[in-house]
């Protein structure tokens, strides 16, 4: 928890107050100390300086008894023997008094000098040692000569002890009297001394007792608001934990994250550690790259939450049923900043699965909504009647397909089998969904010719494999059907406006067109569908220009397209025709016909030319489609072929030119190496001269580069006749 | 419509029976679409589910095919019972696999057990059945998925 700047300062003046309050005492105890010393010392001098004032007495009364002992010849010995203890005590006591030092005082100072000169009176007398006394029969005790000068000596003494002692003792009483003051003062000093430190003690207790207070008011403050993390990590739906600088989560995260990830081994597990069985590798190290990153000073938050890679993280899950599940997490971060920097990164992780799954239904919808749209605006350009042809043939080629699909297959090549028929069915499909723009089923179907193409590429091909083409063609098959109610419904809407009455022909009602019957085993092993209901010659024209038109938009090419003879084609090569000539116009909108900045450049006309013929011949009928554009080059065809690994490049120098042009044919074979809507599988060609060969025609192609290309199919007459009879 | 991998649960649910009963894996043969009841063979194991999705899956093999699985499971009976236990079993096992997976989207039945000519096997009008073949050694059995 960070301290606030007046918790900060409260603490600092607490502890300031504290110090100071400490300081004081110990100044108290420490000068109460060194008084209490000082009393001491002052009393015992007191008492010593008391008790020394009956001294000079003392000493008077012990010489004048001395001396009276001394005359009356009696025994002295015990007086002396008192005078000599009463003068060493009163010496002793005195210098005892003055070596403590504690005393500084002019009487002990006069007291001394005037016992000093109590020194050479009283000195001889004390050291006195001989035999005062001669005793003799004849007249009894007498002084000795010692004696007799010891008589003198004391009478000295008596006599300057007399007339001193007063001095003396007043001496000491002034010092005692001076001690006393000093005590007094000291004890005053204690006790003003006392009362301070009981004041600063009271105001140290009272100011630890605020202390106590204030804090256990924060304390408890802290518990709160400990409490209420909790409480909002335990309630709260987003994850949150912080990062720091080893990338490891610390010790306090939301209980959500236990939800969010099955763990709850949070505390010291670095990032990397919590996304490792959970995400892919690269998707692991480009979010430890990321964390990295966010760690650097430089970098700028926005810009950082802009490339944020864990925006929206799939992952996957343990179910509770012992399986797994998806899940869709998304990580936010925030930098914590403290003093010296980063200090920590605040990561938020969502489960946003239930958002993101309502959001892609929104996006499904959305898009079924738009290509709902679409298809309608589309099919109000389009005949009723060649709409419903083109529904009935795309979903007699989509059962041709489920025929191919129900093929028994066990191995590799029974499976790699099927794949060239699904291909040739389904792009036959979207080349007309294409050309009568309806888009979304040509999209569907491309999606569809992915799935084989990825299928070609694999080296063992077993029935796992087909499960996504399967579904896929369940999903297309639903949408054919959706079409055809809202065709059922367009033309109701039609034939309510203009009436029945002008309605040339109308559309077979949905339900009657829902489930065409199978298309002939025979249409079906020549690889050409034979739809339920012929297409007329009429529909080509609309067709073409419609694609022609989507093409030019799509492709940045500017063309104009002649159609020459549509209208007699026959009925049975109708679908053929359609189909090779979508194909060429695609093949001429996207390889053909060039740029228009291309095309000034060349001194052509900005607008091409496509031109289509269909006319009679000796034979039958010849189909002749050209362009004006870039022409094929043998060498760039070679080229194609070697990178597609169709050829080697020793067989690509040794082709000649028709050999070469042949390329154009082959199976899998495209000169553009991305594949869009219109071209790049390889397989456009293929299927025209597949087609055109199935009816026993031929096909031929010239071409100059830089001019035009021009193909010219031929169908025999007999085919046409035969077909149309039967 | 249904996923890959909920069309892949069911699959797997099925092979991973004859691996782990037979040590024999099955494959899947060429997937395709049906309109219309699903034509069925002598024993049928049936789950009926709802919740996200709404239909049947069922798992149906000829007697041979059977036979040759309870040999190959070392079993001595062969009779009718046993025969349709074996099929409840796979039934079963396609059950807890889409437990597994599914979780509580989806609610699974008990598995029930068909036999004979023409059971009436529970489909829904107009409702393309997804046909999965399931080859094992020289046999062909299906797994018929049957969803809204």
């Amino acid at each position: 928890m960070m301290l606030s700047g007046t918790e900060r300062r409260r603490q600092l003046i607490t502890a300031g107050v504290g110090t100071v309050l400490t300081l004081v005492m110990g100044a108290v105890l420490f000068v109460g100390f060194r008084i209490a010393t000082q009393m001491r010392a002052s009393i015992t001098a007191l008492q010593t300086a008391s008790s020394l004032q009956n001294y000079p007495d003392d000493i008077t009364q012990q010489l004048t008894s001395l001396r009276d002992r001394l005359e009356a010849r009696a025994y002295s010995g015990q007086a002396l023997e008192d005078l000599q203890g009463t003068v060493r005590r009163f010496d002793r006591q005195l210098k005892e008094l003055n070596a403590t030092g504690n005393v500084r005082s002019a009487e002990l100072t006069r007291a001394l000098q005037l016992w000093h000169e109590y020194g050479p009176v009283i000195e001889p007398v004390v050291s006195f040692n001989a035999q005062p006394y001669v005793d003799s029969d004849t007249s009894g005790s007498s002084f000795s000569r010692e004696g007799r000068a010891h008589y003198a000596e004391v009478k000295r003494a008596q006599l300057f002890a007399t007339d001193n002692a007063k001095v003396l003792q007043a001496q000491l009483l002034t010092l005692a009297t001076s001690l006393q003051h000093d005590a007094s003062d000291a004890a005053a000093r204690l006790r003003a001394l006392l009362s301070i430190g009981v004041l600063a003690a009271l105001v140290l207790a009272a100011a630890a007792a605020w202390f106590q207070f204030t804090r256990s008011r924060h304390e408890r403050a802290a518990r709160e608001a400990q409490e209420q993390t909790r409480d909002i990590l335990k309630t709260v739906r987003e994850g949150f934990f912080l990062l720091d600088a080893d990338y490891r989560i610390g010790s306090v995260w939301s209980e959500a994250l236990t939800r969010m990830f099955g763990r709850d081994d949070f505390a010291g597990l670095s990032f990397e550690e919590l996304l490792k069985d959970l995400v892919p590798a690269a998707t692991l190290a480009t979010a430890t790259k990321y964390i990295k990153l966010l760690w650097g000073e430089r970098a700028h938050e926005n810009l950082m939450k802009s490339i944020n890679p864990l925006g929206q993280l799939e992952i996957s899950m343990d179910n509770g049923h012992g399986g797994k599940e998806t899940r869709y997490l998304q990580f936010d971060f925030h930098r914590v900043m403290g003093p010296a920097g980063i200090k920590h990164v605040l990561c938020s992780v969502g489960d946003i699965t239930s958002s993101v799954l309502l959001a892609r239904e929104l996006q499904e919808s959305q898009d079924n909504a738009n290509a709902q749209v679409d298809m309608m605006l589309a099919m109000m350009h389009i005949d009723p009647l060649q709409l419903v042809s083109f529904l009935d043939g795309a979903e007699t080629g989509l059962k041709l397909v489920n025929t191919i699909l129900k093929e028994p297959a066990r191995t590799d090549a029974e499976f790699r089998k099927k794949l060239s028929g699904l291909f040739r069915e389904l792009h036959s499909i979207k080349g007309e969904a294409s050309a009568l723009s309806l888009s979304s089923i040509a999209a569907r179907v491309h999606a569809l010719e992915d799935i084989v193409t990825e299928l070609k590429k694999k080296a063992e091909l077993s029935g796992n494999d087909f499960l996504p083409m399967v579904l896929k063609l369940d999903e297309l098959l639903a949408h054919l059907r959706s079409v055809r109610e809202m065709a059922g419904r367009l033309t109701a809407l039609k034939e309510s406006a203009a009436g029945a009455a002008t309605t040339a022909f109308t559309a077979p009602a949905p339900s009657a067109a829902a489930a065409p019957p199978p298309a002939p085993a025979a249409a079906q092993q020549s690889g050409t569908r034979a739809p339920q209901y012929a297409r007329r010659a009429e529909d080509l024209t609309p067709t073409l220009h419609a694609l022609a038109e989507r093409l030019a938009q799509d492709h940045g090419k500017r063309f104009r397209l002649k159609l020459a003879g549509l209208g007699d084609v026959p009925a049975p090569y109708v679908a053929t025709v359609k189909d090779c000539l979508i194909q060429m116009l695609r093949n001429a909108a996207v390889h053909g016909i060039e740029a228009p900045e291309v095309r000034r450049a060349l001194t052509k006309q900005d607008v091409g030319v496509v031109s289509v013929a269909f006319q009679r011949s000796a034979e039958g009928f010849d189909l002749v489609f050209e362009d004006d554009g870039a022409g094929i080059a043998p060498d760039s065809l070679k080229a194609a072929a070697v990178r597609q690994q169709l050829v080697t490049e020793e067989e690509a120098a040794a082709m000649d030119t028709r050999t070469a042009m042949a390329l154009i044919f082959r199976p899998g074979f495209s000169t553009q190496d991305e594949v869009s809507m219109d071209a790049g599988r390889g397989v456009g060609m293929d299927v025209v001269a597949r087609s055109v060969y199935a009816l026993g025609g031929k096909i031929g192609v010239s071409t100059h580069p830089g001019k035009y290309t021009r193909f010219k199919i031929s169908l025999p007459a007999g085919q046409a006749s035969s077909t149309a009879v039967a | 419509m249904l996923h890959e991998q909920e069309l892949k649960t069911f699959v797997e649910g099925t092979t991973n029976f004859f691996e782990v009963a037979a040590q024999q894996p099955a494959s899947i043969g060429s997937p395709y679409l049906l309109e219309g009841t699903p034509q069925v063979h002598e024993y049928t194991g049936v789950i009926n589910i709802s919740g996200k999705r709404e239909g049947v899956v069922f798992f149906t093999a000829p007697k041979a095919m059977l036979t040759v699985l309870l040999m190959k499971m070392q079993e001595n009976d062969f009779s009718h019972e046993t025969m349709r236990d074996l099929v409840g079993e796979v039934a079963n096992t396609i059950s807890g696999n889409a437990r597994r997976d599914f979780g509580r989207e989806f609610v699974i039945s008990v598995p029930s057990v068909l036999s004979g000519e023409k059971p009436e096997i529970p489909h829904k009008p107009g409702l393309r059945s997804f046909i999965i073949p399931i080859n094992w050694r020289s046999h062909s059995a299906k797994l018929v998925v049957s969803l809204t």
